[in-house]
């Protein structure tokens, strides 16, 4: 377990990582063109804590002598080939492909999916419970950061999931890219929250390093957050601005 | 893939654009959230802490940062105002349980406090409002902590003095922000209306009490022929110097033009003006009186220059009386065939041949008329519209040309090279287009004069250009050659017949095209009308880009080599589409 859960970490950390250094590239060959991206900015900021977070972690799985936890594999378990998944389409689209995979209508397994999610987060919930209850556990101001990032990686799942139900509701369909994404946030959320766990119990240390990690990663996910948000709201000027050219006439197209 | 969001408040299709508010809500939010989360983060890293103190850096990461937060997304739009002033509430009660919890704990915080708020006044840009704010929250602050040192006075005088410290700010922030919008919007109005006057293309001139010119806009220049700030100051007698009839309008006894308009209980009166020695200028102008700031009477007189109004309803006449003149000669030589036929029923056979010839050729050559004719109101109203597509222009030309010289018995050369690209246009158009030049430089060409056809390409051009020998035109006649019902002189119904309407309907069918037509001529030397058609090579990738909105975004932009992972990302998890304001 303490391979699997190391070496998935390290290698979410370099996916994370990579597609920082990715956007940041997009980013600049579109600055000149399109001006600065709200929405580039915030996944770089994303990227640049989630990848050297798991990075710092599975480097302590690996080479710290810390035994990982059941809870953190079963995070991992969930959240890695989602997020490959993701990463996959993301270079794809780097490379000026679709970036994407349009899911006709709603089968079997997305079908499944909530109840499975139900079942699973139960599950966890049960664990977690027995974790605390047997062990003794103590709350430090330490964990704020990773608490906190429960809370806001749900939110982002949260808004994520709603506009894939928007546009399964319009397109007749799920955009696999949305789907992995709207996976991706809530397992890292536990995967925080169960680091937390571990961290009460004992069992995982927090270190300076992680902790730098984790708050920068408090502001940098709230800025992702609000710039969503913003976009949807229409208050901020991004490169979701076709000029000269009406959605409507794309969208008849 | 259309993705619509479900999200509450979304606008559709355009952006909200943040107001100046919002930016600078926006900004002092952002800060408020940094400076907490830092002080959480410091407290986090604070070794050795009691228990009580490591209770307190939770309440501030876990009770603080998430308010910052929820106060930072308010700050868009419609909570804006809740970020304004939540802001300030919330760091206060928060402040009040750190000084319960802790006192001495109090005074970092009550200096990121000071930063916050001196951050907001300042983006605000209100001066009063910052500097009563910063100065009454210094003092707040400065008494608290001298206060929670001392013990003299409860947490609950601190608490309630501190709230209307931040009122007494809020209220004065809230005041100038009202002032600074009632003074945007007065602006705005007023470039609203300088904007307007400014691009009118009616000359409005605002006259004083004495008929001075006080006022007047741009158009006024163009209409009456002299840059408009030379208007100003002169009297408005000698400026505009009005006529009606065959007098000058009296402006001695007050405004001549209002007088007469009220005298016609008319809004606008039809006057005149000499624009250059002989030539009339036609105008419709109206006065009327305004109130000056200072609550004198001025005038404001509009003035439009109807001129082409003038030409057109001219040029409508005349096109009455020859196309009158024009379908009356052929139905004068039919009718009388006609009753010839009638009345000499056992006429010669080859003369019967010779009448029923006569009545035949005056039929096609009235039928032609009523097309040209036809073609002219379809025009004008619009309704012409070609479909393009490849077409092989020389072949085309010389088949027109042979045809054109059989039927008038005139030699008419065509010159193509063998090899030539296709051209994008509409063969129907195009032989419409040929048989009108034709027409035109046979009309005006001597009997048996030649003409010529000459197809070449140019660049990404391939152009047709036809060359008689006649009359020619001046430079003048030249620039009017193709408007509707225009005629080199008005004896030319009488020399060479004509509506005015065949280069009028060349330069149409040319422009359905999207091509160009031109002409070179000078007097007695004859003409050359050239037609500038695109090539189909040109324009296949004019076409494509078109058709590329049948493309995805996404493919469009990679197309063009610009970035596509943002914004197709931005696609996939739902962010609408927006279009540049």
């Amino acid at each position: 377990m303490n391979l699997a859960v190391g070496v998935s970490n390290l290698i979410l950390g370099a996916i994370y990582t990579c597609y920082g250094i990715m956007t940041l590239v997009d980013l600049k060959r579109g600055w000149r063109t399109r001006g600065f991206s709200h929405f580039g900015a915030a996944w770089v900021a994303m990227a640049f804590t989630c990848g050297p977070h798991h990075l710092e972690h599975g480097l302590h799985i690996l080479y710290s002598g810390t035994s990982a936890g059941a809870l953190d594999f079963a995070a991992v378990a969930v959240g890695f080939p989602a997020g490959a998944i993701w990463f996959l389409l993301r270079v794809e689209a780097l490379a000026g492909g679709a970036g994407d995979r349009f899911v006709r209508g709603t089968p079997a397994w997305v079908a499944a999916l909530p109840y499975l999610s139900g079942v699973y987060l139960a599950a966890l919930v049960i664990e977690s419970v027995l974790l605390l209850d047997n062990g003794e556990s103590h709350l430090s101001p330490r964990m704020t950061p990773n608490i906190l990032l429960l809370g806001i990686y749900f939110l982002i799942g949260y808004y994520l999931i709603r506009a894939q139900l928007g546009t399964r509701s319009q397109a007749g369909g799920w955009s696999l890219s949305g789907l992995t994404l709207g996976i991706v946030f809530p397992t890292c959320g536990l995967m925080h929250i169960f680091f937390t766990e571990y961290a009460a119990v004992g069992q995982y240390g927090i270190d300076g390093v992680g902790l730098a990690i984790d708050w920068l990663a408090v502001p940098a996910s709230i800025y992702f957050v609000w710039v969503v948000r913003a976009l949807y709201l229409g208050t901020i000027t991004d490169w979701n601005e076709s000029a000269g050219r009406a959605p409507s006439q794309l969208a008849a197209a | 893939m259309t993705v619509t969001s479900i999200w509450p408040g979304q606008t559709q299709g355009g952006h909200r654009p943040a107001t100046e508010d919002t930016v600078a809500v926006r900004f002092v939010a952002g800060v408020r959230l940094l400076l907490v989360v830092t002080a959480a983060a410091v407290g986090s890293y604070l070794p050795g802490l009691s228990s009580r103190k490591a209770d307190l850096m939770l309440l501030i990461g876990l009770g603080w940062v998430p308010w910052a937060m929820v106060v930072l997304f308010a700050s868009e739009g419609v909570g804006s105002r809740l970020a304004l002033f939540g802001g300030p509430v919330g760091d206060l009660a928060l402040l009040t349980a750190v000084e319960l919890l802790h006192p001495s704990a109090a005074v970092p915080v009550l200096i990121g406090y000071l930063v916050v708020v001196v951050f907001a006044v300042y983006t605000m840009e209100r001066a009063l409002a910052g500097g009563i704010g910063a100065a009454a929250v210094v003092l707040s602050w400065l008494s608290q902590i001298w206060i929670a040192h001392s013990h003299r006075v409860s947490a609950a005088v601190l608490v309630a003095f501190t709230a209307a410290v931040v009122a007494m700010v809020s209220l004065l922030e809230r005041t100038a922000v009202l002032r600074s919008r009632v003074d945007s919007r007065y602006e705005r109005l007023q470039t609203k209306a300088e904007t307007i006057v400014a691009n009118v293309a009616d000359a409005i001139v605002v006259t004083d009490a004495e008929g001075r010119i006080t006022q007047c806009n741009p158009a006024a220049g163009r209409v009456l022929g002299r840059p408009h700030h030379q208007l100003v100051g002169q009297t408005c007698a000698l400026a505009l110097t009005l006529h009606i009839d065959s007098r000058a309008i009296d402006c001695s006894q007050g405004c001549g033009l209002m007088a007469l308009a009220g005298a016609a209980d008319a809004a606008d009166v039809e006057v005149w003006r000499w624009a250059r020695e002989g030539v009339r200028q036609p105008l419709l102008a109206s006065a009327t009186e305004v109130a000056d700031d200072d609550a004198s009477q001025e005038v404001l007189h509009s003035i439009r220059d109807i001129t082409r109004l003038k030409q057109a309803e001219e040029a409508k006449t005349l096109f009455l009386a020859t196309a009158t003149h024009e379908l009356k000669t052929p139905l004068t030589v039919i009718n009388g065939f006609a009753e010839t036929l009638q009345v000499h029923p056992d006429m010669a056979p080859e003369d019967r041949a010779a009448a029923l010839a006569a009545i035949s050729s005056r039929g096609r050559e009235l039928a032609a008329i009523i097309d040209r004719l036809l073609m002219s109101s379809r025009i004008e109203a619009g309704r012409v519209s070609v479909s393009l597509g490849p077409v092989v222009v020389a072949p085309l030309a010389e088949e027109r040309g042979v045809t054109f010289a059989r039927a008038t018995d005139r030699p008419v050369t065509v010159l193509a090279p063998e090899e030539l690209p296709f051209a994008h246009a509409n063969a129907n158009a195009l032989i419409t287009v040929i048989d009108h030049l034709l027409d035109n430089a046979a009309k005006y060409s001597p009997p048996g004069s030649p003409l010529q056809i000459e197809v070449k390409a140019e660049g990404d051009l391939v152009t047709v250009a036809v060359t008689d020998h006649g009359v020619g035109m001046d430079e003048e006649q030249a620039r009017h050659c193709f408007d509707r019902f225009w005629q080199a002189e008005s004896t030319d119904v009488r020399r060479f017949g004509g509506a005015g309407i065949g280069l009028y309907i060349v330069r149409s069918l040319v422009e359905a095209m999207g091509a160009s037509v031109s002409v070179r001529s000078a007097p007695g030397q004859g003409s050359t009308f050239t037609i500038a058609l695109a090539t189909e090579g040109a324009t296949v990738s004019g076409s494509q880009s078109a058709g590329a909105e049948t493309l995805t975004e996404a493919e469009a932009t990679a197309g063009r080599g610009e970035p596509t992972s943002i914004r197709e990302f931005m696609r996939q998890i739902g962010v609408p589409e927006r279009t540049a304001p």
